[in-house]
């Protein structure tokens, strides 16, 4: 196997060169301000930074389905939102938990109804859900006080610890090591993937292209739902506008972990490294005293980064120039594979 | 091919009258600006039932111009639109823009500089988007995303968060709408009337519009005959760039201070008066007068509510709402025009048919899952 090989195989494995440089990004961090890594400090990391790496699991399922979806950033903070009203009117703590996720899964819904059956934009659909669920926090924050609600059994997710370990983290590990399997070893997610590389063939090959389509936005809601009853555990509240500008975190952390926007192409770990890659800077940013305005241009800039990245590893993988067009086997074992053909050949 | 005789003849015997109407009437059917105006005329009927101060000249003018900055980014959203793009930036270029004149008017530049600085500001922006658009292969809607995001971070870190002001000066009070000119007629309603007919003339009259069109329809049919794709798609992320500049340097007029969220939700509504207007989200489909229309409809839809005592912190979901309802509306109607055309086109040759249209909707293949019978290849055959 030449050099060359070795770095497309490398590369080709998403995730694993974000993985290498999150860990420089974490000691040059370190470094800054030593108390980077004091428990204190990750348990906060931990707290601000899964309720964004949920969002982020969700889009990037949505997004190797070759959708986008904008609505999660506001569907989280409204699923914030109705958790607080829902427990504050009385009901149980559990009960309050569903509702939230409920809300979410609603949402998704909507969105994935709107999109296949209708057959309109995923973005405009989720650019108009997006607006309709932030006005309906606004909305929801005139009716009700969602602020100052007691429930402790709420507060205990984020709050309350197991070997010192917020019990979010238990959660959200969880829930990725579920949502990996689903999408690399499971029927559906080989589905996502063909959705993703080539509708129209996976349609001919008897895939029922509406339906994966509808469950990779519902899993999206629920997770948003998820990552606003985390949001409502952690903040106690649910002021308007929560959740506004989340969407573009996760889609940037997504695509920064190596999820390709043209469909087909990512996992959930990358997903996962990308959004822990933007987490970190977040953190490292605000315990140096940044102001959070350079995040968001960090942010716009992780994008192109990632698109930058995910187009030089197409190409080393596939070892020509991309032409525009997507190489012909594009998923995330499927590349080493091809390389291994092209090596053969040589 | 027994068939099409008989329709022929069947469609001999009908009356050259009757035939006239009926293509009238198809032609209305089909034409993207119909939506617009059915709603137009639902929300004045429904005014008049429930508020008949709405129609007063006083409140139309008042509306009109309020209306004017979503219009004038619905302008140059519409030929993004037409080329097959999308561009969310807009609101936040606007207000970048207007934060650029109004510094540049407190560092003592003459009105006239101040604009052109802002112009040339918007049209960086609109480079911008084009090259990372076309160059770096983004996705339309993530790269104006990020432009989005960045000039929203740049305005808001130039004016550290507080809103600009003091910049007023004299003329500026025309430009932005506060002083009429003649009447109730103010400067930005001609600049809007002069940029909808500069942007409408070059659409249908030129042969950039055409290639937008055609870039919008199929690009990759366009490249093949030979247009710069990438040149024409840039150039209507600049259109966009320059009408979001002109909106920003009459709405720093009209609101005598520039806050840094001065953008927020400014392209959620141009691109639902855009698309209430007829533009499609597939490209190639799209009118400057529909978005006139259409940012007047908006304006008009949300001061009824507002008139009718809906608080206005209802305003989110109600836009959010009818640009669902604007959306699903263009959708049918494309689905249906497409099908009438085929069939008109099928019934006229019977046989091999070439339709190339300038509202030729793009049946993307979610649509064609939508609908069963796949009839853009039954029209070829």
């Amino acid at each position: 196997m030449n050099p060359r090989v070795a770095v497309s195989r490398a590369l080709a494995t998403t995730g694993v060169p974000m993985a290498v440089a999150l860990v420089v990004v974490v000691l040059v961090f370190q470094m800054l301000s030593p108390v980077f890594l004091e428990p204190n400090s990750i348990r906060d990391y931990i707290n601000n930074g899964i309720p964004i790496l949920l969002i982020t699991v969700g889009v990037g399922i949505v997004i190797v389905g070759r959708g986008i979806d904008l609505s999660i950033g506001t569907v989280a903070g409204f699923s914030a939102g109705t958790t607080i009203w829902a427990i504050g009117a009385g009901l149980p703590t559990i009960l309050g938990i569903l509702v939230g996720i409920g809300t979410g899964v609603l949402f998704g819904l909507c969105n994935g109804l709107l999109i296949t059956k209708l057959g309109i934009n995923d973005f405009i659909v989720t650019l108009a859900t997006l607006n309709i669920a932030g006005g309906l926090l606004i909305v929801l924050n005139e009716l009700v006080s969602l602020r100052g609600v007691d429930a402790p059994g709420l507060r205990q997710l984020t709050h309350g610890r197991i070997f010192g370990v917020p019990i979010s983290f238990f959660i959200a590990a969880a829930v990725i090591v579920a949502m990996q399997f689903l999408l690399m070893n499971t029927v559906f997610g080989r589905r996502v993937f063909a959705v993703g590389i080539a509708s129209e063939a996976a349609n001919i090959a008897g895939v029922n292209v509406n339906r994966v389509r509808l469950v990779t936005f519902v899993i999206s809601g629920g997770l948003a739902g998820l990552a606003g009853v985390l949001l409502a555990s952690r903040l106690g509240s649910a002021q308007a506008f929560l959740g506004l500008g989340y969407e573009f975190i996760a889609i940037a952390g997504a695509v920064l972990g190596g999820v390709s926007l043209t469909g087909g192409r990512g996992s959930v770990w990358a997903a996962v490294v990308g959004g822990l890659m933007l987490a970190t800077l977040q953190q490292g940013l605000r315990l140096n005293g940044v102001d959070p305005v350079y995040f968001s241009i960090v942010t716009g800039l992780c994008i192109v980064a990632g698109v930058v990245f995910d187009r030089a590893a197409q190409r080393l993988a596939v070892g020509r120039s991309p032409d525009g067009n997507r190489p012909p086997s594009s998923s995330a074992d499927g590349q080493p594979q091809q390389v291994e053909a092209l090596s053969g050949r040589e | 091919m027994a068939g099409s005789d008989r329709v022929s003849a069947i469609q001999s015997e009908s009356s050259s009258l009757t035939r006239i109407l009926k293509n009238a009437g198809k032609r209305l059917l089909l034409d993207p600006t119909l939506g617009v105006l059915t709603m137009l005329l639902l929300v004045c009927l429904v005014s008049v039932f429930v508020l008949p101060v709405f129609l007063s000249s006083q409140n139309l003018f008042n509306l009109l111009g309020s209306s004017l900055t979503v219009m004038i980014l619905a302008i140059g959203l519409t030929v993004v639109l037409i080329s097959g793009g999308i561009d969310l930036s807009v609101g936040t270029v606007m207000a970048l823009c207007a934060g650029v004149t109004a510094k540049c008017l407190l560092a003592g530049l003459p009105l006239f500089a101040a604009f052109l600085v802002a112009l040339a500001v918007g049209a960086a922006a609109g480079v911008g988007n084009g090259l990372l658009v076309t160059k770096l292969g983004l996705p339309d809607f993530i790269a104006t995303l990020a432009m989005l995001g960045f000039a929203g971070g740049v305005l808001y870190i130039w004016t550290e968060g507080v809103p600009i002001i003091g910049y007023m000066v004299p003329e500026y009070f025309y430009v932005g709408g506060l002083t009429p000119i003649v009447g109730s007629i103010t400067l930005p309603m001609l600049i809007a009337l002069a940029l909808a007919l500069v942007v409408g003339g070059m659409l249908g009259q030129t042969r950039l519009g055409t290639h937008l069109f055609a870039v919008g329809s199929s690009r990759s049919g366009a490249m093949q005959s030979g247009v710069n794709v990438d040149r024409v798609r840039i150039i209507a992320y600049v259109i966009s760039g320059v009408c979001a500049a002109v909106a920003g340097i009459v709405l720093a007029g009209r609101n005598t201070n520039v806050p840094a969220d001065l953008g927020a939700g400014y392209e959620i509504q141009a691109i639902a008066a855009a698309v209430i207007g007829g533009a499609s989200l597939n490209g190639g489909r799209g009118r400057v007068l529909g978005a006139v229309l259409g940012a007047f409809t908006l304006a008009a839809t949300i001061n009824i509510i507002n008139l009718v005592g809906v608080p206005s912190s209802y305003q989110k979901i109600v836009i959010g709402l009818i640009l669902l309802v604007a959306v699903v509306a263009n959708r049918v109607s494309a689905v249906v025009s497409a099908r009438v055309r085929l069939k008109t086109a099928a019934r006229a040759s019977g046989g091999a048919v070439t339709t190339i249209t300038r509202t030729k909707p793009d049946l993307t293949s979610s649509t064609r899952a939508a609908c069963p019978s796949n009839t853009s290849r039954e029209g070829t055959r």
